[in-house]
């Protein structure tokens, strides 16, 4: 879902750029706010277990292939707004040394991967709904992580689509069903791996399930 | 800490392990430019590594695996010093 630069026209680069960075406002304002130093190393070490699982490439068919996108499984491991952060730096460093994202798409990119994968810490909340049932959190787990993928592509397809490199071959007219059809099936890999990793991180390291805790405690 | 370089260690191993099985078929978003015969521009900047690629190393393995190596020391570090500037002080005395 990394859209290269070309792709998009400069107004939507900065358009996506000024939507992007309200986010991250509010992001880095929730975690000042929200969370001590000592957090460093796990938000540190959520990153990098990102980028990993974003390098390795399932099939799913017709010779496609899609990849973990990890928002929502770092929305369960740090809470939205360090989620949001740290996806981030992981885009910056896939934009900035390995050409994956371009860096004037860098904005759109932040915000169809970080923004709605952090983000997606509220569809957790509002499916599971208070409820504590292990089965409902990872049912709802499932269910967010597809559905951030899904969201995520169709914002993709939707930027690309009106810009001028489809504008002859149909735009968001095939943009968004091609795009959506794909993610369906790669939001389907998105929801099991993280629904695996988190419930078994649930039983050997729970501790490290800030976001869960805070999905726990009654106050927003 | 020590927890902190068993998580590093895994995500090695699972590196080392599970990069020959990466899929190289192209991703949605590149399979839907492709399926219409558009052009992928050509990117200004392409990296120092681009496409996960290691100049200096030919087996694609190996250069694979640096690349995403490299990444994880750059995430890593990066996150990390983001996050000691994000996140506010300790609110006691202990030692993070």
């Amino acid at each position: 879902m990394h859209i290269p630069d070309g792709f998009l026209d400069p107004p939507l680069c900065i358009l996506m750029y000024a939507v992007s960075l309200a986010f991250l406002i509010w992001a880095w304002k929730g975690v000042k706010a929200r969370y001590p130093r000592s957090f460093a190393p796990l938000i540190a070490i959520s990153s990098a277990l990102v980028f990993v699982g974003q390098m390795l490439n399932f099939p799913i068919l017709y010779g496609t292939s899609g990849h973990l996108v990890g928002g929502t499984l770092l929305a369960v491991l740090l809470g939205p707004h360090a989620a949001v952060l740290s996806m981030t730096i992981v885009l910056l460093i896939q934009a900035t040394f390995f050409a994956d994202g371009g860096i004037f798409t860098f904005g759109a990119n932040i915000f169809n991967m970080a923004i709605i994968g952090g983000l997606s810490f509220y569809l957790i909340k509002l499916l599971s709904s208070g409820s504590r049932s292990q089965k409902r959190f990872l049912a709802s787990v499932f269910a967010a992580s597809w559905l951030s993928v899904f969201l995520g592509a169709f914002a993709c397809a939707v930027e690309v689509g009106v810009s001028s490199m489809f504008s002859s071959a149909g735009s968001i007219f095939v943009t968004i069903p091609a795009m959506l059809f794909w993610h369906t099936f790669i939001g389907v890999g998105e929801a099991l791996i993280t629904t695996l990793l988190l419930s078994q991180l649930q039983r050997i390291q729970p501790t490290t399930l800030i976001g869960l805790n805070m999905l726990r405690r009654v106050v927003p | 800490m020590k927890n902190f370089a068993k998580a590093i260690v895994i995500m090695i191993v699972v590196l080392m392990v599970l990069i020959p099985f990466a899929s190289t078929y192209p991703d949605g978003l590149e399979k839907v430019v492709e399926s219409f015969g558009i052009e992928e521009p050509q990117p200004p900047w392409k990296g120092l590594m681009p496409d996960y690629t290691f100049t200096a190393i030919t087996d694609s393995y190996l250069a694979t695996l640096t690349s995403g190596l490299i990444g994880v020391l750059l995430v890593c570090s990066i996150a990390w010093i983001m996050s000691l500037i994000a996140t506010h002080k300790n609110k006691n005395s202990e030692s993070s």
